[in-house]
């Protein structure tokens, strides 16, 4: 369904981060999601951060179904 | 930043200086420059591409760092996918300072592989 996955995309970031927000803690937050629709093909992502070790991290969870995949990435840095 | 031993004094900024900005289009150029030198003529080899999409963001991640923003954190983000046809999607939200933080991207793509890299910047806080 290539004009609902706009959507779905926006949705899901947009609700994480209300939701991050929504907690209140001291926190800066990027979301960033990738749906990819099952190919065969190949996907790969990485990241690399510069940061304070102590206080900021990041959180990837990964989701499928018949379809599709979806990475939902969280990186989280300290005020 | 008083890890060695030394102390360095405050300098009571907490704002970037216009000149100190993070400016999108020269972080842009850079990417665009790491990018052609090494992925000229790559295939999508499942073998290789991990080690590869590590590099690339730490080799974007230094050279950045070269630059001059010391004083920011840089979250650095790369995809590579193989191209076969399929429709792929991507969409960030950042809760940040709009007036400190901003984001550079770019996109790669040849006839095996597209490569999608977005850079988040945003300010440290001072912590001196």
């Amino acid at each position: 369904m290539h004009s609902r996955v706009n959507q779905w995309t926006s949705n899901v970031v947009e609700q994480c981060l209300s939701q991050l927000a929504k907690l209140g803690k001291p926190f800066k937050y990027i979301v960033t999601c990738v749906i990819m629709q099952k190919n065969g093909a190949g996907l790969q992502t990485a990241s690399s951060c510069f940061w304070d070790n102590s206080t900021d991290g990041s959180c990837t969870v990964r989701w499928e179904n018949k379809s599709m995949y979806c990475i939902v990435s969280v990186f989280g840095l300290a005020l | 930043m008083g890890e060695s031993g030394e102390m360095l004094d405050n300098s009571y900024v907490i704002r970037p200086n216009f000149q100190h900005k993070f400016k999108p289009a020269t972080a842009k150029e850079c990417i665009h420059q790491i990018l052609k030198e090494e992925l000229v003529s790559k295939q999508y080899d499942p073998e290789q591409v991990p080690a590869l999409t590590r590099a690339l963001s730490e080799a974007v991640k230094d050279k950045l760092k070269e630059m001059g923003y010391d004083r920011y954190k840089l979250v650095v983000q790369v995809v590579i996918g193989e191209q076969r046809g399929e429709g792929v999607k991507m969409a960030a939200r950042c809760f940040w300072d709009a007036d400190t933080d901003n984001y550079a991207q770019d996109i790669y793509m040849n006839e095996i592989l597209l490569l999608h890299l977005p850079l988040l910047v945003l300010q440290s806080d001072p912590c001196w």
